[in-house]
């Protein structure tokens, strides 16, 4: 047997086209998207400056279309701090949607549990929140759990566990066993009751005006709060260890099962928080379609942050800005708002190419 | 056939009946970035003729069939083959070209059946399986091949599935066939007929070069030796026979001259001394009566029953793939005995958790430095601490400082060179990674006994002799050592006793004394006296 | 139940199981060699969209479904190209080419059917067999669009392709271990290619059968996760092909059911039916019913 050397000395560390590959390919990336949905808009026949206008309206234009985006943005920050989480310890978590889902269905469950709204200093809304997060823990954690005890691959659980997820929470609202609201008549909705005022996460500025709720400063301490336990503790770094060779660190001693179970559970409890946050600070009431896709753009918003938190917060600005700005481009000029999608699709397809030029060297 | 023998009849001197080679190499070299695998090669495979290359580790033999076979390209250098220039970007060119190789890791997909796997990128349009497997069987048998083409290739044994690669490479009729050591894996009594194979692949016509580091096994099969050592072709012979001894001592020279030899290592090591007898010593370790059965069900470890005591060194010696690894995983916490118990420290440790194990006072250097002993994608001094970050925590937060400060204390200590304690791990030289390994395993806390398994493999002189100082500097502080090697000559040189493996089973043992050499190395094979 | 009840419940459970089976055995292809397309989603979806709309502007289904087949080709490619030839993530790039397909197809939809977009587009018609469509009680259960026996045929083709040529055996072997295959002289990368645009193709069918055969328009991410649910057919069906089919078939009833308990008066939550294959399929994985044995380089891009 003769022994090459493992990975070969002497390649210079690419702290160059590490920034490049960082900062100068999403940035690419975004600017040729917007080009492209330019271009689209022109085809359309709209006017390009009523569509563009809308679109920044929608986005920034106002305090209450900033605060809007804000937390859009939050909910998508959050999910994707969590994606970055469970990917430190090489698992991928494609379970946010029903992460937050869960989050959604148990903050509602307790908000309208009795007694809850009577509660003092705060209780009221923060009991559902916490429910909330560890009931997205909890689904983020039976993936990990899986994972150890059977070996099953995590992309695929925690993409049934999101389906299974979202019809309880359809099931929920269809039920009046469940959450939805007592049926007065063959019109009432299936959605559950509004939940207590008490129990509602307040507004940063207390007024409906810029509705920007507590969430925006929670998501700001966690995402610093996560970066330094990725970078700077025991375990964090254990789940690197963890990620990049699960066989050394057991031998080492680290406890890789409880790892994967932990941040799996981590990654869940921040979906569930991003859940109950959307329920709490801005819908108000469950339904059926409540997490709309902001688990799969969560996701997203992780994986192209090329495992950094600071990139998450960009991505999820980003993302949470585009969606705002799309819902009005569609209202004010008539553009469909589909064309954020398009933009957002091209901005994941082309940075996960681009992911070859820059993986191309280490995996050799 | 008859050809063959004709070539090895002519009794007239070499020269003149130096056949016109099938493939000649002319001052091949092969770099991988700074390390040099190979340089200067010259050499040449004939038709009709086996060719045995013959070094230790590391002396280059599979690089060299690497970039006959197109997985490298060499750096300086060219190949010829009959005559034509021959360059191939990659193996598939090899093979248009006629050059088959068997790997050591063979290339088979386990879930399908033999004789599917011998069809794959030969047929693509309809199978008539039971048609296929009647041409193939004619075909292994006209070799002494026998074969199950219906069984799936994970049920079968590893000397099975080497006939099957065997088997696949002469589908193609080829003009040169090389084996990247293929008696590694076998049992012995598998070797002689895959012996006999080579001898009548190399009559039917074909080249044969066959890479191997026992010298036994050159006298069946060879009609040309050449030996490699340090990535140099430094002997070479077409009377291998007759010049057993001087190839093997171009193989193990132990002047310690340019090329690096590795018995130099432990030779510049002083003589061990032995405790003072103190009557009988406390155990360090003490294995009862182990045994293991793999998840295919065969027993790689059969009862076997072990005792080291505080500041012992006991060897293991053995053919590699004869339970040795099994039991390193054993002892490592990586998987659990079938049956059996051990002990370590006073400590029950038989389903322990490696941190459980580590706990109670037991250093492990695993086999696999790589994919075992470190993460190479960390650096140097996560890898010293790797598994101990606690102890550098303060409220669960890594004091960076501390933890750098500590970790340059070890480099110190155990000699690691590297720029910076926060080089990456995968940047380090083989033997600044294992003096890493042993820095950390042997710092311990409370170290009573530890595993090196193959502990430098791949090193060069310099690391081996560190290494070997290091882990007799651990012996001489009462540890129980655990040493399994391949090379029985570090074994002798370092060890006090030695165990010898056969088929899972300890079946001999002896003083590690110069003297038992040959009694050892015949019980390496199988033979008790 | 009733007998004749049964029956509708049979024949319903097999035409709700059409689409799943062509997405489902084509997305088979592409995991046996070692991919996982969570873009089928996506191809279902243009395959939909390209049918009723080449429908629309020709009149004839048939030239419907080509075009299906058609504008799926350089979906299925660029997932390809983003798989095989630059290893990008396979679940990422599929995620990312669902949302761009869906914003595509929606603004396609608005641009092209806009005003219209209550009108109905011809399609296929059921069609009974000889024979079979005549066979007494049972009969009505064949009575299937022709696609339908297409898929079927297709089938076995693909059973027979996979397990008695060398290109299939080549195929199911790259998934396991490419490396090997490789050096077996078998072009990895070209093979990998193939599997994922034939899971187009399989796709594109399976889509243009939702808006041409089915429902007999488009509407707006009118697949509502059929491709995530083929590609869970798949895991339950343990990569094995029959078995998939019987897992489309067994989603199919289950979704089938939804309409007929009612109407035997038994009260089951519907989320509790619909839920169902992906609780299967978990606790498949799981391994509390039976073992799976996902090829073993499934979702690992390939290097040389």
């Amino acid at each position: 047997m003769t022994d090459i050397p493992y990975q070969l000395p002497g390649i210079p560390s690419a702290a160059y086209s590490d920034i490049l590959g960082r900062i100068a390919i999403p940035v690419i990336a975004v600017v040729a998207a917007f080009l492209v949905g330019l271009v689209a808009v022109m085809a359309m026949g709209v006017p390009l400056d009523r569509a563009v206008s809308a679109f920044i309206n929608g986005a920034f234009g106002s305090a209450y279309s900033i605060s809007a985006s804000l937390n859009r943005s939050i909910s998508l920050a959050l999910v994707g701090i969590g994606f970055v989480i469970a990917a430190r310890a090489g698992l991928t978590n494609v379970g946010g949607e029903g992460q937050i889902a869960m989050g959604g269905v148990f903050a509602t469950a307790l908000c309208l549990a009795p007694g809850i709204a009577e509660l003092p200093f705060g209780l009221s809304f923060i009991i559902p929140l916490v429910g909330g997060a560890i009931a997205g823990g909890v689904w983020g954690a039976i993936a990990g759990f899986l994972k150890v005890r059977a070996g099953a691959n995590e992309v695929i659980t925690t993409l049934l566990l999101s389906f299974i997820a979202i019809w309880l929470l359809y099931w929920s609202v269809q039920s009046e066993n469940l959450l939805r609201q007592p049926m007065t008549s063959s019109a009432t909705l299936p959605e559950s009751l509004s939940i207590p005022a008490s129990t509602q996460v307040p507004l940063l500025t207390g007024s409906y005006t810029s509705p920007v709720t507590w969430g925006l400063p929670l998501t700001i301490v966690i995402a610093i709060a996560a970066a330094i336990i990725l970078s700077r503790s025991v375990f964090g770094f254990n789940l690197k260890a963890i990620g990049f060779n699960p066989v050394a660190a057991a031998r080492a001693g680290i406890a890789v099962g409880a790892g994967v179970v932990t941040a799996l559970f981590v990654a869940g409890a921040l979906g569930g928080l991003a859940g109950a946050l959307m329920l709490q600070g801005e819908q108000y009431s469950l339904k059926a379609g409540f997490s709309s896709n902001y688990g799969f753009d969560g996701l997203v918003v992780g994986l192209l942050a090329r495992n950094s938190i600071t990139g998450v917060i960009a991505g999820a600005v980003l993302f949470g800005f585009m969606r705002s700005g799309g819902i009005s481009m569609e209202m004010m000029a008539s553009v469909p708002s589909a064309l954020v999608g398009i933009i957002q699709g091209l901005i994941v397809v082309s940075i996960a190419g681009a992911a070859y030029f820059l993986d191309r060297r280490s995996a050799r | 056939m008859s050809q063959g023998t004709a070539v090895q009849d002519v009794p007239t001197p070499a020269e003149k009946t130096e056949p016109q080679p099938l493939l000649a190499l002319s001052g091949v070299g092969k770099r991988f970035g700074e390390f040099s695998a190979l340089s200067d090669i010259d050499i040449a495979f004939n038709a009709h003729e086996g060719h045995c290359l013959l070094g230790e580790n590391g002396a280059g033999k599979s690089t060299l069939c690497n970039l006959v076979f197109g997985i490298h390209q060499p750096t300086s250098g060219d190949m010829r083959l009959d005559g034509a220039l021959y360059a191939p970007a990659n193996p598939r060119d090899a093979m248009r070209h006629g050059v088959a190789m068997v790997h050591q890791h063979f290339s088979l997909i386990n879930e399908l059946p033999v004789i599917d796997n011998l069809l794959i990128g030969k047929k693509f349009g309809r199978l008539n399986r039971k048609a296929e497997a009647e041409k193939i069987m004619t075909l292994a048998t006209e070799f002494g091949l026998g074969l199950a083409p219906f069984e799936i290739v994970g049920d079968l044994s590893v000397g099975q599935r080497q006939r099957i690669e065997i088997v696949k490479c002469l589908m193609q009729r080829p003009r040169l066939l090389i084996l990247d050591e293929p008696t590694a894996v076998l049992l012995p009594e598998e070797i002689n007929s895959l012996l006999d194979v080579c001898r009548r692949v190399a009559e039917s016509g074909c080249a044969v070069a066959m890479v191997t580091h026992k010298l036994a096994e050159i006298a069946r099969v060879a009609d040309r030796v050449t030996v490699l050592r340090g990535g140099r072709a430094v002997a070479h012979s077409a009377d291998p026979s007759n010049d057993m001894d001087v190839l093997v001592r171009a193989m193990i020279s132990r002047e310690g001259e340019a090329g690096d030899n590795r018995n130099f290592g432990v030779s510049a090591l002083p003589p061990r001394k032995l405790a003072p007898h103190r009557g009988p010593l406390p155990e360090a370790m003490q294995i009862d009566n182990l045994s293991f059965v793999d998840e295919i069900g065969v027993k790689r470890l059969d009862s076997v029953t072990l005792t080291i005591a505080e500041g012992e060194i006991v060897g293991v010696a053995g053919v590699e793939g004869n339970g040795q690894s099994e039991l390193g995983s054993i002892l490592a916490g990586l998987s659990h005995a079938t049956s059996g118990r051990w002990f370590a420290a006073g400590h029950e440790l038989t389903t322990a958790k490696p941190r459980q194990i580590t706990a109670a006072g037991v250093g492990v250097i695993p086999e696999d430095r790589h994919l075992v002993a470190s993460i190479g994608q960390l650096s140097l001094a996560d890898n010293l601490q790797l598994g101990r970050m606690q102890g550098f925590a303060r409220y669960g937060l890594i004091d960076r400082k501390r933890q750098r400060e500590e970790a340059r204390t070890l480099m110190q200590r155990f000699d690691v060179r590297a720029p910076d304690s926060q080089s990456a791990f995968s940047t380090l030289s083989g033997g600044n990674q294992q003096k890493a390994v042993l820095a950390r395993e042997l710092t311990t806390s409370n170290l009573r006994f530890l595993l090196a398994a193959h502990p430098t493999r791949g090193l060069d002189i310099g690391a081996i002799e560190a290494v070997y100082t290091y882990i007799r500097q651990a012996a001489d502080q009462e540890t129980g050592v655990l040493l399994i090697s391949s090379e029985l000559d570090e074994l002798l040189a370092v060890a006090d006793r030695i165990v010898v493996f056969y088929r899972g089973r300890i079946i001999g043992e002896r003083a590690a004394k110069i003297d038992n050499r040959d009694d050892i190395g015949s019980l390496m094979s199988g033979k008790t006296p | 139940m009733t007998m004749e009840l049964f029956v509708v419940f049979l024949a319903s459970s097999v035409r709700l199981a059409i689409p799943l089976l062509f997405a489902a055995t084509g997305e088979y292809v592409s995991e046996r060699a070692g991919i996982v397309n969570m873009s089928v989603e996506g191809m279902m979806l243009t395959g939909a969209f390209g049918g009723a709309l080449g429908t629309a502007m020709t009149g004839s289904p048939y030239f419907g479904l080509l075009f299906a087949v058609v504008i799926v080709l350089p979906v299925a490619l660029l997932q390809s190209v983003l798989t095989n030839t630059l290893r990008a993530n396979q679940v990422v790039t599929g995620i990312g080419i669902n949302i761009l397909v869906l914003g595509l197809t929606t603004l396609g939809y608005r641009q092209f059917f806009g005003n219209r977009s209550r009108e109905m587009i011809t399609g296929f018609n059921a069609w009974s067999p000889p024979f079979l469509g005549d066979l007494p009680v049972i009969g009505p259960i064949f009575h299937q669009a022709g696609l339908a026996y297409l898929a079927v045929a297709i089938i076995i083709a693909l059973a027979w392709f996979m397990s008695r040529t060398g290109a299939g055996v080549a195929l199911r072997a790259a998934g396991e271990d490419p490396h090997a295959v490789a050096i077996s002289g078998v072009p990895v990368i070209t093979l990998r290619h193939g599997a994922v645009l034939f899971t187009g193709l399989m796709a594109a069918l399976g889509g243009a059968f939702l808006s041409i055969a089915e429902i007999h328009t488009f509407t707006e991410g009118m697949t509502r996760g059929a491709g995530y649910l083929a590609i869970v057919a798949v895991i339950f069906g343990n990569w094995k092909i029959w078995r998939i089919v019987l897992a489309c078939l067994l989603f199919g009833a289950a979704t089938a059911l939804q309409f007929q308990l009612p109407a035997i008066g038994v009260q089951l939550p519907n989320a509790l039916l619909i839920m169902m294959p992906y609780l299967l399929a978990l606790l498949a994985v799981a391994g509390l019913v039976g073992r799976q044995i996902a090829p073993r380089a499934l979702a690992q891009p390939f290097w040389k």
